[in-house]
């Protein structure tokens, strides 16, 4: 199998892959690194938007529309996250039902 | 093709309306303090900066004083008309911002979901 | 300067052209007033208003609480007219002087009526500066609301 590229996630980016990796070829599909990707992604833009969510919180006279722009990529973001996830679990279960 | 601003650069044109609504909340609020001068802030020169820039995080614009307007016997030059129009310009545009922001983030939920 | 900076600068400006409004309508009130505690008669109070100094970018010390933002307007004094006081013959009047002149407040209604027009006008700008960037806020808010 060759490897699946998910467009947007640029394969030079992947972390260490998990254990989903198929084992052996270097041609595995790595969705375990891609999730471990979009995980991080995901982890990355919640924090900054938790960041100025308190800023602004606490009266910090921050730039309101920024910071709602952040929180809605932060939240979209995850919606991706969830998405790849679901379809790498529906892949791995399908691969898994495979008989051989 | 040219493609539709992206939310950087919407981001960056709801901050230079922001800023240019704090100048003109001030010009209102001194509209009968002796001496001030009706300020403004260059909004072309920003939005072309916001754009060149991919919606970079701008340095804080610079306010210059407006040239031409009359000013009255106590030295006040703020005309309440023209501060009335700029407001309701400036939220208009605001609006405008925040619709095109709205979009692209359901254009990209809309492609999460049917992926 | 932040949103919640912007209504405090047109807040203050509504609490500066009520206090102005208040001095205009003691004026009008004290038009006939030939006599004061002070001796004399009422004289008429002008307002001074000033703008809080400052960049109006540099959002500093505005979230300390105390300091008024950049661009507030203020009253920062109450003075007194120095128009000299209108003189007419009232031999009768108990507040007369020697000569029989009373001395009444140098204050045209009229005048004080504009002044009162233009803080009443002046108010009602900053009043829609409030509902403007009250509608900003909520429509930034909207960004995270399914659209």
């Amino acid at each position: 199998m060759s490897n699946v590229s998910l467009g947007a996630i640029p394969n030079s980016y992947l972390p260490e892959t998990s254990s989903i990796e198929a084992g052996g070829d270097g041609n595995g599909l790595n969705f375990g690194a891609v999730l471990k990707n979009a995980i991080h992604n995901v982890d990355q833009m919640n924090s900054s938007a938790g960041a100025q969510v308190n800023s602004l919180l606490q009266g910090g006279g921050g730039d309101m529309t920024s910071v709602m722009i952040a929180v809605e990529k932060a939240d979209v973001s995850f919606q991706l996250m969830m998405q790849v996830r679901n379809k790498i679990v529906s892949a791995y279960q399908d691969i898994e039902k495979m008989q051989f | 093709m040219a493609s539709p601003p992206g939310i950087d650069v919407l981001q960056g044109y709801l901050k230079v309306l922001t800023d240019r609504q704090q100048v003109i909340v001030s010009n209102m609020a001194n509209v009968d303090t002796p001496g001030y001068h009706t300020k403004d802030i260059d909004f072309q020169t920003a939005m072309r900066q916001v754009i060149s820039s991919g919606g970079e995080a701008q340095l804080q614009p610079a306010s210059m004083e407006l040239q031409g307007l009359p000013e009255r016997p106590d030295g006040n030059n703020v005309n309440i008309d023209r501060e009335s129009l700029m407001l309701s310009q400036a939220q208009l545009q605001f609006q405008l911002g925040v619709q095109l922001v709205k979009g692209q983030f359901s254009q990209i939920i809309t492609a999460i979901k049917e992926a | 300067m932040g949103m919640f900076n912007m209504m405090q600068v047109s807040a203050s400006a509504l609490a500066a052209e009520r206090q102005r409004a208040e001095v205009t309508a003691v004026n009008l009130a004290n038009a006939e007033t030939t006599h004061t505690d002070q001796g004399g008669p009422y004289v008429r109070k002008e307002v001074v208003f000033s703008a809080t100094h400052g960049s109006l970018f540099h959002a500093a010390f505005s979230s300390a609480g105390n300091m008024a933002p950049a661009g507030s307007v203020r009253l920062t004094d109450v003075v007194d007219d120095p128009t000299p006081a209108v003189r007419r013959y009232e031999p009768g009047n108990p507040d007369a002087d020697a000569t029989g002149y009373v001395s009444y407040p140098a204050i045209n209604p009229v005048t004080e009526m504009v002044d009162l027009m233009g803080s009443v006008r002046s108010y009602q700008l900053n009043a829609s500066a409030i509902s403007a960037e009250k509608q900003m806020i909520e429509q930034s808010i909207s960004i995270l609301k399914p659209s």
